[in-house]
């Protein structure tokens, strides 16, 4: 998506139909807590984390601020990695969650090629394929995400199904985009005025590179 | 926190407590991390002893170690005296019951100690010769704030729980200013970003008050009723006009005007301090400085507003039950440590007994320590891991973890007092330290009724009115048992001689011989220091948000989510120096040398370099070498970031 586009209102989210984060971007302070507690409830300790922080302009370049994307599988609109998948691993649940069934994956890893965003990770030892799972066995018990509750600036949050993202909260910044119409629901919160200018302007720089 | 455990009582998740109003429920990286740290691989298990042949350790029986460290004890204090034995203890795992080791001491007649601290010190003594106490207003009360200023701190990294409180504040229309070197997240976040050079925070905080009178923006009314010294206060700002501030911090005259403008007018108004600007020879007085700003304002006992360094009030616990101390007393300065046992006499030290600290890698002067150490006839180490100082030990004894024995736990930015519940038993032979100084109490033949045989009964006779339903509550929540009130000061009382906020402090001159009133005095490794033709880069060595000095280091986690360690330097100073973004550098002064890779930014102030401090696992450089072992003009400290260095590619 293009730079002029950001933040305009063609950019901005509307209902969306189904559960995902909100990740607040003067918030995220990139402690890698969420990526850790991720591990920690998916006994992903010693593989691929689901989750991770991707910094923007770590070494602090003068052109704008150092921020953090935290993100995991976005749990689309339309998943490529279900569309992709020869084996009917993937299921799009009501409230909008897309679950992998490890017992139906081949490990062919089609769903690895299809994600645009790199969210299913394959496990060698296994032979096969995981992801987030928005931790679902917790959302069914009424509790939030675990990588949401162990945000400790509570950057990171969980817009429920039917949720109303409201005019603030963002579908696009620059640095993350959608080539494959997958409809991700991943929402953005940014500070206002000249500091998202210098947000997305740092953003767009580190895309350029 | 709270935490989860499996089918075999293992803990395998830790998440916040909601009912904890410091946290909102949430907990930072290393919380988590304690769910991999109690069960790690690398955890002690049982007693180690170093092997005859020097190579290396060999386990041991609990019995067999604690008969010969007390024969060998014993033997030393016939030989040599008590003193010629020191113990050590740091604050890693501490809660109320750390403080029993001094039982079996004071017992065996007595020990060499420490005084004073590596952290938080001089700005300790420098608010308590201002306000007369070590208090600040309740965390909640941070969203108030019209104007934040962060001074020296990290909080992004260093206290996320403030962070949050922080960024409340800023949503609700705070501006936020940070005054740090560095370019941290912090400063990332803010409104202004300060870079002063290092060291010169008395300047400008005498710079910025300078101007504040000057426009007649202090608070006349709060100085005439509640202020002493302040007519000389005043007089000295003389000295301190802003042109020669901005000579002597690098910070341009303009944004130290605007700056002083900003803070005089907006009300309330919060300041921060960190630790990070009394890790020199002269912080009391830069933090006597620093902390009279909000008095100056009127920002003092107001909701919002204050001075937020150090909050005591959940230091309120009685005092232990301990024996009577022997005559025979010795202590030397944390922080010269490595001299002390090099040239301590009569006796000279022989043994050293260390829980709860890793001095090895941690203290000044650290690979001279370790020397020093390695000379010892006995060491002893108690650990739940592995440590540089480990190494070095003849016996290497098991700790508990803070889930594994009850305690009491104070802090000191919330108000919140915590019982710390035993959640699971001690792994293997583990037992918890109170029950080794028993042993080793009752091998000597001493009185081992001063260690707790009911520890629940034992803390409940700690609090301030001990008592069961107090206990039970407490057991549920976290209590604010002082009975302050959320404002400190807000009753205008300050427990200093004059009773009123001291700009002039004759404490301050009897105790520790400074000025009454204070100023800037020019760093000895620093920024205006003729030593920098030698070396001419300011090191700092911060703080992390992965660690709690060298803990957490060895979690396979923490090192999972970690940044590569680097030195941090300004293209204007690695350009000359040849040094390219990545390439492995030396980093020298006349103290040590290490190596590392360099990492070129341009958000540190030029002339300074930057090191994260607690990183001694995996052959990483031992930063500490390079740093002096001074003390601070009060209260014992360590002088941390006064440290000129050199750095050339490799």
């Amino acid at each position: 998506m293009s730079g002029e586009h950001a933040g305009s209102a063609a950019g901005r989210g509307a209902r969306s139909p189904g559960a995902g984060f909100t990740l607040d971007l003067h918030r995220c302070v990139g402690c890698g807590a969420c990526v850790l507690a991720c591990r920690i409830e998916n006994g992903r300790t010693g593989t691929a984390p689901w989750r991770r922080v991707v910094p923007v302009n770590l070494v602090r370049r003068l052109a704008g601020p150092t921020y953090f994307l935290s993100v995991a599988c976005h749990h689309c609109d339309k998943p490529a990695c279900l569309a992709g998948c020869p084996s009917r691993a993937y299921e799009k649940r009501a409230d909008g969650v897309v679950l992998h069934h490890a017992e139906r994956c081949l490990g062919c890893r089609y769903c690895e090629m299809a994600c645009p965003f790199g969210a299913p990770q394959y496990d060698r030892d296994r032979g096969i394929v995981s992801k987030c799972t928005l931790c679902a066995p917790r959302l069914d018990d009424g509790r939030l995400p675990a990588c949401v509750t162990a945000c400790p600036t509570g950057a990171l949050q969980l817009a429920p199904p039917g949720r109303d993202t409201g005019g603030e909260a963002l579908r696009d910044v620059p640095g993350f985009v959608d080539p494959a119409g997958c409809g991700p629901s991943l929402r953005f919160r940014a500070p206002a005025g000249a500091r998202r200018e210098q947000l997305f302007r740092a953003l767009q720089e580190a895309m350029a590179r | 926190m709270l935490v989860s455990l499996d089918e075999r009582d293992r803990i395998v998740a830790i998440e916040g407590d909601p009912e904890n109003p410091a946290t909102g429920g949430r907990v930072c990286l290393k919380g988590l991390a304690y769910a991999q740290r109690q069960s790690d691989p690398a955890r002690l298990l049982a007693p180690l002893r170093r092997r005859r042949d020097g190579r290396g350790f060999e386990p041991v029986g609990w019995d067999e170690a604690l008969e010969e460290i007390a024969r060998r004890l014993v033997r030393l204090r016939d030989e040599s005296g008590p003193l010629a034995a020191l113990y050590y203890e740091g604050s890693g795992s501490h809660g109320a019951l750390g403080g029993l080791a001094e039982a079996f001491w004071r017992q065996f007649g007595g020990c060499t100690r420490t005084h004073g601290d590596l952290c938080w010190p001089a700005g300790l003594e420098a608010t308590r010769l201002t306000y007369g106490a070590n208090l600040h207003n309740h965390p909640r009360l941070t969203v108030e704030s019209r104007l934040v200023v962060v001074w020296g701190h990290n909080p992004a990294e260093t206290n996320v729980h403030q962070w949050r409180l922080i960024l409340d504040a800023q949503s609700r229309g705070a501006r936020l200013v940070v005054i740090d070197p560095r370019r941290t997240d912090s400063t990332d976040a803010a409104d202004l970003h300060v870079q002063p050079k290092p060291g010169t925070d008395a300047a400008l905080a005498l710079g910025i008050a300078r101007i504040v009178v000057d426009e007649g923006l202090e608070d006349a009314a709060m100085l005439r009723a509640h202020a002493h010294g302040f007519a000389q206060y005043r007089a000295r700002l003389a000295d301190y006009p802003v042109q020669r501030v901005a000579e002597i911090t690098g910070v341009g005259a303009s944004t130290v005007r605007e700056l002083a403008l900003e803070y005089g007018r907006v009300k309330p108004a919060l300041l921060i301090a960190g630790f990070g600007l009394q890790r020199h020879h002269h912080a009391g007085q830069a933090m006597r400085a620093v902390a009279l700003l909000p008095a100056l304002t009127g920002n003092v006992g107001v909701p919002g507003g204050g001075w937020q360094y150090a909050n005591l009030a959940s230091h309120c616990l009685r005092p232990l039950p301990l024996p009577p101390e022997p005559p025979a007393r010795r202590s030397v300065p944390v922080s010269r440590l490595a001299a002390s046992l090099e040239t301590l006499d009569a006796p000279p030290i022989r043994a050293a007994w260390i829980e709860r600290a890793n001095p090895g890698s941690q203290n000044p002067a650290a690979p001279r320590l370790r020397r020093a150490l390695e000379a010892l006839d006995l060491v002893v180490v108690v650990d739940q891991f592995m440590t540089p100082t480990a190494e070095l030990a003849h016996f290497v004894l098991p700790a508990k973890t803070l889930f594994e024995e009850e305690d009491l736990v104070t802090a000191y930015w919330h108000p919140y007092l915590q019982w710390r519940a035993r959640i699971v038993e001690p792994p293997g032979t583990v037992r918890p330290e109170t029950e080794i100084w028993r042993a080793l109490s009752q091998r000597l033949g001493l009185d081992t009724s001063w260690f707790p045989g009911d520890r629940e009964a034992f803390l409940r006779g700690l609090l301030p009115e001990p008592s069961e339903a107090r206990l039970d509550e407490l057991k549920k929540r976290p209590m604010d048992l002082s009975g302050l009130g959320d404002v400190a000061f807000a009753d205008r009382r300050f427990p200093t001689p004059s009773g009123k906020i001291e700009f002039a402090s004759d404490q301050a001159a009897e105790r520790w011989g400074v000025d009454r009133i204070p100023g800037y005095v020019a760093l000895g490794e620093g920024s205006e220091s003729p030593l920098r033709s030698r070396f001419p880069l300011q090191l700092l060595s911060c703080k992390t948000r992965e660690r709690i000095h060298s803990q957490f280091g060895s979690l396979a986690w923490v090192r999972g989510v970690e940044r590569p360690h680097a030195l941090d330097i300004h293209p204007d100073d690695a350009g000359p120096r040849g040094v390219q973004d990545g390439a492995r550098v030396a980093v020298w002064n006349e103290r040590g040398r290490i190596e590392l890779r360099a990492r070129l930014t341009p958000g540190i102030r030029p002339g300074v370099v930057h090191v994260l401090e607690g990183r001694c696992h995996e052959g990483d450089p031992d930063v500490n070498a390079l740093v002096a072992e001074g003390v601070t003009d009060m209260n014992h400290g360590a002088t941390f970031y006064e440290c000129l260095v050199e750095v050339a590619p490799v």
